[in-house]
């Protein structure tokens, strides 16, 4: 019965792994640029979540997802607009890879510098405590709902790219980049919005883990780790590829730890160094 | 893949620049004799800063080997580090035997590490790549920091230190640094100039063309990914000699390819010289910024990670283009004459000529 109850957990974690990769496939799926920065935007959006629960404290940190998913959105539109579109045209494909490690260096480091290098945490109160039984097994009522937001979030998503003329300009956009400029669409200012979409989507995992686990300055690397595990597991530019590949990591995290208590990211790590080696398309290559 | 370049190939400098003998001898004589007399003229505190500054240029070089010629970016390569410390203290531990003696060991157990995580790291392509080296860095580090016998967490200390002569430990630390350092520049330089550095070359600037004139794409970027294993294993394992005391979150600090990235970008990617710029600039301002202006360690490394982002922006080529004019040439050219004047149009390409050419340019006076 635990190990159901391990693996029902894994896979509500899971959901929330699969909503921090689904930013970054976004991201390499529209521009081809592994964004190194993903990570610190995550425990940014985390901090700054913080930092409104203490000046609202009447309100719930659940409420303030939004607001903290505005402000990335706009973190994530500047960042495109004054750094990234400088470099994304270039023939070189390093030249993006290392420009967001160095503005991933600058953000950890100014995060130690401003909040300091604890350990910190989100309250969610009783919501946080609150379990359900569903057929003899306990399961939390927030990773439940953290999950159904996960879903509800990827759906939207999925239907944001499919069904709109938005979406429909992402995509073209995303196969011929010097196409679409004939068709008047300025592809700078669609790498904008479809930066700002990925981290606001980024912010909202970091809020929701930061109510699950604790954080510092220096998580924004197993973030990061954790969310390109997702969408190379999953199989790059599919999105339910990214949740089933967060499912995945979620499962292998949780079951490591009830195998070995201090095990921490170990057993996902692995896992993924063994998807890589047997399917390097990812686990989950699917149309959408 | 084109390193960070995006000007066309110079052709004014001629191979070798003012770097052939007699000349370079001269040099060469007159700087083996300082590095050996250094540790009669500089104090404690000086020799190890110019050794920590000293493995720092090879890691750096190591680095810029695998982005600049290569086009492998590892952002894991602080794994090599680690796993260069780990094998010199439990191998120096438990044959008590002093760490000197066993510095090979480091190298050779990267290498070989290398030569395994190669065969399916590779499958991974360009940030894939880089990012699979680091998830590749955290389950080593995670491993380690599980082990009892190396300390878990912890980390251990290099007891066996005491085996050599305490007067001499500063000093034998600061000549084998230097050693590592000159032979990470020169030995980067003698592989750039053999075969496999023109093959490294010819895929950084185009895989598909070189690939169709029979260059193995695979092999040449293996030789030099296990390469830059040993060498950041050497210098790794030097490093925490000189601290005597090595821990899983020292050791794997992402940190170490952050420097490594920072120094390659700031002095030139895809250059001999901008490694050996970048290290001066790199510890200059770490001194400028923590002992004049007593500022923390976190913001120096803002102040660096901005100068970096700079750099990329404005300055892809880094700053040694920009030194380089003024100092007659570069001192480390790898760069090569077309044996005949090219004359044009060619024939028809066939199989037979493509492999020829293959071959013509192999032979290239100065191979080797």
């Amino acid at each position: 019965m635990i190990w159901v109850e391990t693996i029902i957990n894994g896979i509500l974690y899971g959901g929330l792994y699969g909503l921090l990769g689904v930013g970054l496939a976004l991201i390499v799926g529209v521009m081809r640029v592994v964004n190194l920065s993903h990570g610190e935007f995550i425990v940014l959006s985390a901090f700054i979540g913080v930092s409104l629960v203490g000046v609202f404290p009447g309100v719930h940190p659940l409420v303030l997802v939004l607001p903290v998913a505005v402000i990335a959105f706009g973190l994530g539109v500047a960042l495109q607009a004054v750094l990234i579109n400088r470099v994304v045209t270039r023939p070189d494909p390093f030249a993006a890879i290392l420009l967001t490690f160095g503005v991933a260096v600058v953000m950890r480091n100014l995060m130690v510098e401003i909040y300091g290098a604890d350990l910190r945490h989100l309250q969610a109160g009783q919501l946080a405590q609150a379990s359900t039984g569903i057929g003899g097994l306990h399961v939390g009522v927030l990773p439940l709902s953290i999950l159904a937001l996960s879903v509800i979030l990827f759906t939207g998503l999925q239907l944001l790219l499919t069904r709109t003329r938005f979406g429909r300009i992402v995509r073209a956009t995303a196969d011929h980049r010097d196409v679409v400029r004939l068709m008047g669409v300025n592809p700078g200012r669609v790498y904008n919005l479809a930066m700002g979409l990925s981290l606001a989507l980024a912010s909202v995992a970091g809020m929701l883990l930061a109510i699950r686990a604790s954080f510092s300055p220096y998580s924004g690397v197993e973030r990061l780790l954790v969310a390109f595990e997702v969408v190379v597991l999953g199989g790059l530019g599919t999105f339910w590829g990214a949740m089933l590949g967060g499912i995945t990591l979620g499962v292998a995290e949780l079951v490591g730890l009830r195998l070995d208590p201090n095990a921490g990211p170990l057993y996902a790590h692995l896992l993924f160094l063994v998807g890589v080696l047997l399917r390097p398309n990812g686990l989950f290559r699917v149309r959408t | 893949m084109t390193g960070l370049r995006r000007s066309a190939p110079r052709t004014d400098a001629r191979p070798g620049g003012p770097w052939h003998a007699p000349r370079a001898w001269a040099i060469a004589a007159l700087g083996v004799a300082a590095v050996a007399a250094a540790p009669w003229g500089i104090g404690e505190g000086a020799q190890r800063f110019l050794s920590e500054a000293m493995l720092m240029l090879a890691m750096a070089q190591m680095w810029n080997l695998l982005a600049g010629y290569a086009g492998l970016v590892s952002m894991g390569q602080q794994v090599f580090v680690g796993l260069g410390a780990y094998c010199l203290f439990f191998a120096s531990i438990s044959l008590k035997l002093a760490p000197f003696w066993v510095l090979p060991l480091a190298p050779l157990l990267c290498a070989a590490v290398a030569a395994i995580v190669a065969l399916f790291m590779f499958r991974l392509r360009e940030a894939y790549f880089a990012i699979g080296t680091w998830v590749f860095s955290e389950v080593v580090s995670l491993l380690i920091s599980k082990t009892e016998r190396l300390g878990g967490e912890r980390g251990i200390g290099l007891p066996t230190a005491r085996l050599v002569d305490p007067r001499w430990l500063e000093p034998l630390t600061f000549w084998i640094s230097a050693a590592i350092a000159i032979a990470s520049v020169f030995g980067t330089y003698a592989l750039l100039r053999s075969r496999v550095g023109l093959g490294l070359m010819t895929v950084r600037d185009n895989d598909i063309a070189a690939a169709s004139i029979g260059v193995d794409v695979w092999r040449n970027r293996f030789i030099a990914f296990v390469i830059a294993a040993a060498g950041c294993g050497l210098a790794g394992a030097v490093s925490f000699t000189a601290t005597l005391y090595v821990a899983p979150g020292f050791a794997f600090d992402p940190n170490w390819v952050v420097a490594m990235m920072i120094i390659v970008i700031i002095g030139g990617i895809g250059t001999l010289e901008g490694p050996i710029l970048g290290v001066i600039i790199y510890f200059t301002l770490r001194e400028v910024l923590t002992v004049v202006f007593g500022l923390s360690a976190g913001w120096y490394l803002i102040g660096l990670g901005l100068v970096a982002i700079a750099a990329i922006l404005f300055e892809p080529d880094g700053l040694w283009p920009l030194v380089r004019g003024r100092l007659g040439g570069d001192w480390l050219s790898v760069r090569r004459e077309p044996p005949v004047p090219l004359q044009l149009p060619a024939p028809a390409p066939s199989a037979e000529a493509a492999t020829s050419s293959a071959r013509g340019l192999g032979a290239t006076p100065g191979d080797g």
